[in-house]
């Protein structure tokens, strides 16, 4: 499907920024993003995957980062999530993309994180996934996930 | 009978009604509009939880339940009282006594519907054993919270259990009992449930499992609490009736919140009752983070149905009450378990069909409409006081935005931006 013309009227943004070390609130960004899609009207399988994707990457500033922001753009078409943190970062990528990897802390894991699922999770459900990361400095996450045309129809 | 099946437990009468905000307020779901100076309720919002029949002191909020003349047109008229009809008449009087009064008062036949709710316990543990995910599994024995979860979690339809509520059941089973040892044709029978709430009328009239409910009316327990009352005085005491050897606390704790889960051999369960408590619950469920939980009941009033809208006893006599009922009649199940899990096989107790999501309807059936208005809505709270007044006619100024930015109604209507001039003096 060829891409149509947009206006700005048609796209929603919103940041949402992310606390590192906050578990008391640690989930609200995702919690937000899943309500204003149901406010639109999208289907809920494709919100089901939005909300673990972002979920996902917002437990891992949570977890591993200072802070971070959380971008959010809804179009007609598709919902692109962006996260950019400030953090430890990430040394090997491909070793943290692994399902079960995890450098979280006992602590971590003590409280339900940790099990090494967040970025293999993040990537199962979007249609498109980038990271990139430098150690020191912080990691920025990309994700899309196309609507499929799929239209309220209740 | 009405010829149009009314979609809700409630309808609300303009004459009784002066505008006031307090329905409106009350409302989880904001369903409730004040239009000129009279509430109006939004059918695809409403989930019939009755809170603001609670609220509303005025007479203008009305159940429609089924009124107890109705019971006429039936040539065989059988009760299916809800165990909370126990805990309102005081705690000296035994279930017995109060299922022998309502033959006194119009019905030729009273079935305990406490022995279907221990049967149904022994029931969720076969369909827990059967099935090990998803979890948790949702009860689905309060229609306002199937209908909540319709409308506001439609991805959590799929963890409701698929297992009817025991009224259902009871109706189900009793229709075909007494027309066969009566020889009454189906048709000339009419199961009655007496309710604590409203919400049962709807899931009789427009059920989302069966294809058609088995009860045929629900008489609220607050219409019928005088007649039970002068009857129950005239009784003599004390009275023997078969059913008393049969039941047992277990189905009789199901009046209150945490009786599904009393016996349940699947310990991690957990009971919440109360509107806001559990949409707070539902969220974690729909966030995954309570997978751990075998199975939650919800119950939409606070402590389960003897917090109904429609009783009559303060609920927490009506809990005691039923406290004392358990410890008399004892915490073990009576029922065969064998039989029970011979009829689940058989799917007494079994859906007809499955929950099907029914979201709230969106900002607009355009995807691209809806962020137009989305972006519009959240222009205009910037402008609003943010003081959730309701003098607008909206619970909020939320929600105002949101009529605003779909065409409803106009910002003009906002007192703080456009304030009344003072004309009339004392």
């Amino acid at each position: 499907m060829a891409p149509k013309d947009i206006g700005l009227e048609h796209i929603f943004q919103e940041e949402f920024e992310i606390k590192g070390g906050d578990f008391i609130n640690a989930g609200e960004a995702s919690c937000k993003i899943r309500n204003i899609l149901k406010e639109i009207g999208i289907d809920a399988n494709i919100i089901r995957r939005v909300a673990i994707a972002s979920y996902e990457a917002e437990m891992n500033v949570v977890m591993f980062a200072r802070r971070g922001i959380m971008g959010f753009t809804v179009t007609p078409d598709k919902i692109f999530i962006t996260v950019d943190d400030e953090g430890q970062g990430i040394e090997d990528i491909e070793l943290a993309m692994q399902p079960g990897y995890s450098t979280a802390t006992p602590e971590m894991r003590e409280m339900g994180f940790g099990a090494g699922m967040g970025l293999p999770n993040i990537k199962k459900n979007a249609d498109t996934f980038n990271i990139s990361s430098t150690v020191g400095v912080g990691t920025k996450l990309e994700i899309i996930i196309n609507m499929n045309g799929n239209n309220y129809n209740g | 009978m009405a010829d149009v099946i009314p979609p809700h437990s409630i309808k609300i009468d303009e004459n009784n009604c002066i505008g006031c905000v307090r329905c409106m307020k009350a409302c989880p779901t904001k369903a409730i509009r004040v239009r000129n100076k009279k509430a109006r309720l939004i059918n695809e919002r409403c989930i019939d939880c009755g809170e603001c029949l609670r609220v509303c002191p005025y007479n203008a909020v009305i159940p429609l339940t089924t009124s107890p003349s109705d019971l006429n047109s039936f040539k065989y008229r059988i009760a299916i009282p809800s165990p909370v009809l126990y805990s309102q008449l005081g705690q000296h009087i035994m279930p017995s006594e109060i299922l022998s009064t309502l033959k006194e008062i119009g019905f030729d036949y009273v079935y305990d519907e406490a022995l279907v709710c221990e049967m149904t316990g022994i029931v969720i543990e076969e369909y827990l054993d059967e099935n090990k995910s998803p979890r948790p599994i949702i009860s689905s024995t309060c229609p306002v919270v199937v209908r909540l979860i319709q409308r506001l979690f439609p991805d959590l339809c799929q963890l409701i259990i698929p297992i009817e509520p025991p009224r259902e059941t009871a109706a189900k089973n009793l229709r075909k009992e007494i027309s066969k040892e009566f020889k009454i044709s189906e048709e000339d029978i009419g199961i009655i449930h007496i309710t604590p709430c409203p919400a049962k009328i709807v899931s009789i009239n427009r059920p989302e499992t069966l294809n058609k409910s088995f009860l045929d009316g629900a008489i609220s327990i607050h219409e019928i609490y005088n007649s039970i009352m002068i009857n129950l005085k005239k009784l003599e005491r004390p009275t023997m009736l078969k059913s008393q050897g049969e039941i047992s606390g277990i189905g009789i704790s199901w009046a209150m919140a945490g009786g599904e889960i009393r016996g349940l051999k699947y310990y991690h369960s957990v009971s919440v009752s109360g509107v806001y408590d559990t949409i707070k619950i539902l969220e974690d469920v729909e966030a995954g983070r309570l997978k751990d939980i075998e199975y939650l009941e919800c119950l939409i009033c606070p402590d389960g149905c003897i917090g109904g809208p429609l009783t009559v006893e303060n609920r927490f006599i009506a809990k005691s009450n039923i406290l004392r009922l358990i410890r008399i009649f004892g915490d073990k199940r009576r029922v065969d378990t064998h039989f029970v899990k011979q009829l689940y096989k058989e799917k007494l107790f079994s859906f007809e069909r499955g929950i099907a999501p029914k979201p709230f309807p969106p900002l607009a059936k355009d995807k691209g409409e809806a962020i137009k208005r989305l972006k519009l809505k959240e222009k205009i709270i910037k402008k609003l006081p943010r003081t959730d007044c309701g003098v607008c006619g909206a619970p909020d100024c939320e929600t105002f935005a949101e009529d605003i930015a779909c065409g409803e109604t106009a910002l003009k209507d906002c007192v703080f931006l456009n304030p009344v001039k003072e004309s009339a003096s004392l």
